[in-house]
């Protein structure tokens, strides 16, 4: 809100390091309509221990963005159709490795990294948590797949085949029923105290109350907002270095939304975890995050700190985003909507993606794409022809015919 | 809270539907004339039927002897069996447990195996696998059951020798007390090990041939809703965990998938029953499905009514039964979320 | 969900001049029979309903009547490749290959005419139900549910028994029985139309009640009834085949089930082809109808399972 625009760059000259950096990621729906461009050169990093806020409206690309880090798009109807998602897990960050493009390691590798190295949560917990498992059950699964190691540790003397491969979740039909009986049963029943020991853990640091019963529920027996606990429990549970948070909170009631990101920043802080915020909610966006990224049609439209984002919006779609929202500025019954919608992502030509829906539009924002280019304040950057920034160029002074409306 | 309602709504339901089909039971009966016929003799007088007639109540009004006959059922006394000349309360009981046997491993045929074929092909959706699927669900379907039988009988009877028909060896058979006439069942309590796998030998040819119309049923049913579990976005939660596709798959949508496929075992129970006809025609099943076919072939009026409103019944129980487990297995439906 | 938007294949509504109605009626075609399986189904229909009508010109029909089977008294079991006899003969003699043609036939009739009786008696029943509802609603749909009550095939098993076996009772069994799927599934049908807004527009209008009906309820109710029908085409014939097989037809009669039932006692002796080349028959009908109607209903109504 301070930020002026000629001040000199203030930040560090040593950014924190990149936990995972988005390079012109294109994902593509085949449909009966056509090639469906739902994400189409996106590029963005997160940084260690942030929360970046990935805003836009429905049909932005914000979801598949967010999906495609764990390639969680079915292809087909989905093309991964280029770019890449580097990702530097913490170790690789300790010894200086190389990051891992995770649209390309080997399936094999991915199962490795989601939900232990990247964990997500998702929209609506009434949903993403499976309506015929026991908490305990969801939970535990994350444990047996990711530290079955660490579950075996210590049980020395149980370490018969069946039980190790009972802690990696590879027992088949048979294997199960000789875990039922007696002599396997007691080493499976050791298992699996530790394996609940972990899961009441988990759930307690989401502030819980009485995670042993909770373990025992389904998720139908549980509110929207213990659900969203529980989701998260889940995701924190092998300590992520990335957790992607989908409009976790979109489907709550209002007074359980505040606690929950509240608990989110919490977490985030005590884990040093890197969040990607996922929302259409700028209010949201603007508590909780430390970077903001808007998206619009599947680019980029503006990037920078949530500060300069919100106090100083340049692209016009970003303005108008603020200005739809409700605030005690407005006066009563006047709301402000962006006209139009999306525009048909189906094979699009070279054009700003927003000109349809811009009232600044120009012809040249008709044929030529805006790049993202820096502007004066050093992380900020903008995808907009008005500003007249020759690409890769970084502009000086206040921008032409589009002057900052103070109130 | 609403299927409780609904459950309520049926189970209330449930007697007066029986009552209607006993009612249209009986009324087939005397649409094909006069019931008397089985009594007659030869050379019998005009008054001599009227007698018979009188004896049996067939000249009070038809609501009164629907009545009767009602009264006659829930006492257990259905009448005269002709085909095997014995009261057909006794016929009936004599032959469930082969029927019920037969229904039963063709049941687990048609499970296994509609359950089995749905997951994969809905596990690969409309690539070949899915195609073939489909296509071999089609064809379940659209095989006529006794062909079905009849070929199974020439390749594996006549040319290999492998499988006979009927349901037993006889010596074998009578070596062993009934007490269940499930002859499986009698053969594990008797502790004969010799019974049971002949049981299983002769069960394997028909169970399969019955079995196959409903597998298609199942199939069908467990392939959409597994296709419709996996766009759920617990499948994806599943995956974000790391879990490998085959857990994601098991664990996760085949059991949610299961739930809706719960409620055409209903429908694959009727079809199975209809089927037993046929299958104990051609393999010399003594069951009630001959029995039925033997009736209808002398017009047996006492016999097929007695089948047909049994079968009914049992029909019916059966998807009084399934409804009452869907509702119970499906928590996001009791929970009307 | 990917918060991507992928067209849906909805419920087409009926409406315009008959232009284009015919012009959405062939992008329909076009789409179901962009299916491979759904074509295969159709070339199936196709090659037995050219078997149905060129059986006069392939065989020689028997007199007097050509529904029955010719009895070659001097070639009985004969194996298929007997001058005279491609698929051989029966233990009675009868030319296997003059059934399976005129069991086309004989199929095709028995098809039609019971789809037929069926479809219209129960397009009339479930539309009273449906259109007019109330008291009428409850007493149709509780009749209706009594008698799905009882198992298909049992029911007209029983029917037929209770009349004596002739071909024309099978007929009369299976339209008593088929009728009540079809009242049942255009009484949802019209329950659900009738709330459409362009239904309210038509009484705003001050259109009557039956032209409402035949203008905008019906044609916009008929397309799963043309599913089902298109697959009880086939299921028609396989029921019927049953209980022809059972013993409730003529016995001679140029039919598929009867044929079956006639070879089956050879079997034994090795003797197969009496009962394969008709029970294949059976099984290409009903297989050839059910393709065809499920590549119907996964473009028609994608969200319908049938019953």
């Amino acid at each position: 809100m301070t930020a002026s625009a000629p001040t000199p760059p203030q930040v560090t000259l040593d950014p924190a390091p990149r936990v995972a950096a988005v390079e012109d990621l294109r994902v593509y729906f085949q449909t009966k309509a056509g090639l469906v461009h739902a994400v189409d050169g996106v590029s963005f990093d997160i940084r260690d221990r942030e929360v970046l806020g990935l805003v836009g409206e429905t049909g932005s690309g914000k979801s598949v963005t967010a999906r495609s880090f764990l390639r969680l798009i079915q292809t087909p109807p989905g093309i991964y159709a280029g770019g890449s998602i580097s990702f530097w897990s913490r170790e690789a960050r300790d010894t200086g490795a190389e990051p891992i493009d995770l649209l390309e390691i080997p399936d094999s590798e991915m199962l490795d990294v989601r939900g232990d190295r990247i964990a997500m949560i998702f929209q609506d917990p009434g949903k993403a948590l499976n309506p015929a498992l026991t908490i305990r059950e969801q939970i535990a699964e994350v444990f047996y797949q990711h530290r079955s190691a660490e579950l075996l540790d210590g049980l020395d003397e149980e370490r018969s085949w069946i039980i190790r491969r009972a802690a990696r979740q590879q027992s088949r039909a048979l294997e199960r029923f000789l875990l039922k009986l007696p002599p396997l049963r007691s080493k499976a029943a050791k298992l699996r105290r530790r394996v609940d020991e972990h899961v009441a853990a988990a759930l307690a640091e989401t502030q819980i109350p009485n995670p042993k019963k909770i373990m025992a529920s389904y998720p139908h027996e549980l509110s929207g907002g213990m659900k969203q606990r529980v989701m998260i429990a889940q995701a924190l549970a092998c300590n992520p270095d990335l957790l992607i948070a989908d409009e976790p909170t979109t489907a709550l009631d209002v007074t359980i939304q505040a606690k929950i990101l509240e608990l989110i920043r919490q977490l985030q802080e005590a884990h040093q975890t890197a969040v990607l915020y996922i929302s259409h909610d700028l209010s949201l966006v603007r508590q909780i995050c430390d970077r903001v990224a808007v998206m619009y049609a599947g680019r980029i439209a503006e990037t920078g700190d949530t500060e300069v984002i919100f106090g100083d919006p340049l692209h016009p779609y970003t303005r108008g985003l603020m200005a739809a929202v409700p605030s005690a500025a407005h006066k009563r019954g006047e709301l402000t909507a962006i006209e139009g919608a999306v525009p048909e992502l189906v094979s699009p030509p070279p054009s700003c993606r927003f000109h349809t829906r811009c009232p600044f539009a120009t012809e040249v924002c008709a044929t030529i794409d805006p790049a993202l280019v820096e502007t004066n304040e050093t992380g900020h950057r903008v995808a907009c022809h008005i500003y007249g920034l020759p690409p890769g160029a970084v502009g000086e002074g206040p921008m032409p015919s589009f002057e900052r409306r103070t109130r | 809270m609403q299927i409780r309602e609904y459950l309520i709504r049926r189970l209330m339901i449930f007697p007066l539907i029986i009552v209607g089909t006993s009612i249209i039971v009986f009324v087939l009966s005397r649409v094909g004339g006069n019931p008397v016929g089985i009594y007659l003799e030869h050379e019998m007088s005009a008054e001599e039927v009227a007698q018979l007639e009188e004896r049996y109540g067939l000249n009070e009004p038809l609501p009164v002897q629907y009545f009767a006959w009602a009264r006659g059922v829930l006492t257990g006394d259905m009448g005269w069996s002709g085909v095997s000349a014995q009261p057909v309360t006794e016929a009936l009981i004599d032959r469930i447990g082969a029927t019920l046997e037969l229904a039963i491993f063709a049941a687990i045929v048609a499970i296994t195996l509609g359950v089995g074929l749905g997951t994969f092909g809905g596990a690969r959706r409309d690539r070949w696998p899915d195609h073939m699927t489909r296509v071999l669900s089609i064809s379940g379907a659209s095989m006529p059951i006794f062909w079905f039988a009849i070929l199974l009988l020439i390749v594996f009877w006549v040319n290999l020798g492998w499988f006979s028909t009927g349901r037993s060896d006889p010596t074998i058979f009578e070596s062993i007390p009934h007490p269940t006439n499930i002859y499986t069942l009698d053969a594990i309590l008797a502790g004969n090990f010799k019974a049971l796998l002949d049981a299983l030998h002769h069960l394997i040819l028909p169970s399969v041939t019955l079995g196959f119309g409903a597998t298609a049923i199942i199939a069908r049913m467990m392939r959409s809703s597994l296709v419709e579990e996996l766009n759920e976005d617990y499948v994806d939660a599943a995956r974000a965990k790391g879990l490998p596709e085959r857990l994601v798959l098991r664990r996760h949508a085949r059991r949610n998938a299961l739930i809706p496929t719960v409620t055409v075992i209903g429908l694959g129970f009727g079809f199975l029953l209809q089927g037993t006809v046929v299958v104990e025609i051609i393999f010399r099943w003594p069951g009630l499905g001959r029995w039925m076919a033997d009736a209808v072939l002398r017009g047996d009026q006492a016999t097929i009514m007695a089948y047909v409103l049994f079968t009914s019944v049992l029909f019916l129980t059966v998807n009084l039964v399934v409804d009452i487990m869907y509702a119970y297995l499906d928590r996001r439906v009791v929970l009307g979320a | 969900m990917v918060d991507v938007p992928i067209p849906e294949t909805t419920r087409i509504r009926v409406e315009g001049p008959w232009i284009v109605r015919l012009r959405r009626f062939a992008e329909i075609t076009r789409r179901v029979l962009r299916n491979p399986t759904t074509l295969a189904g159709l070339l199936i229909i196709v090659a037995l309903l050219s078997l149905a009508i060129l059986a006069p010109v392939l065989t020689e029909p028997n007199v007097p009547d050509p529904y029955q089977m010719p009895r070659d008294w001097g070639a009985r079991d004969a194996p298929p490749g007997t001058p005279g006899h491609p698929l051989g003969t029966t233990s009675t003699g009868g030319d296997v290959f003059y059934g399976v043609l005129w069991g086309a036939r004989t199929s095709l009739q028995l098809s039609v005419i019971v789809v037929g009786i069926t479809v219209t008696v129960g397009t009339i029943v479930g539309s009273l139900a449906g259109f007019i509802g109330g008291k009428l609603d409850e007493i149709l749909m509780r009749t209706v549910d009594i008698l799905l009550a009882i198992p298909e095939l049992i029911f007209a098993l029983a029917i037929a028994a209770v009349l004596g076996p002739s071909f024309g009772n099978i007929i009369f069994a299976l339209s008593v029985v088929f009728w009540v799927k079809y009242a049942r599934i255009i009484r949802g049908q019209i329950i659900h139309v009738k709330q459409n807004e362009y239904v309210d527009a038509a009484r705003v209008i001050g259109d009557s009640k039956l032209k409402i009906y035949l203008k905008d309820v019906l044609p916009n109710s008929i397309t799963p009834v043309i599913v089902q029908a298109t697959m009880d085409m086939g299921g028609i014939v396989l029921t019927a085949a049953t209980l022809s097989f059972i013993g409730l037809s003529e016995a001679g009669l140029a039919e598929w089930g009867v044929l079956v039932s006639d070879g089956q006692a050879g079997i034994s002796a090795g003797k197969w082809w009496a009962s394969t080349f008709p029970g294949l028959m059976v099984f290409l009908w009903a297989l050839g109808f059910n393709l065809v109607g499920d590549g119907m209903r996964d473009v028609l109504d994608p969200r319908t399972e049938s019953r």
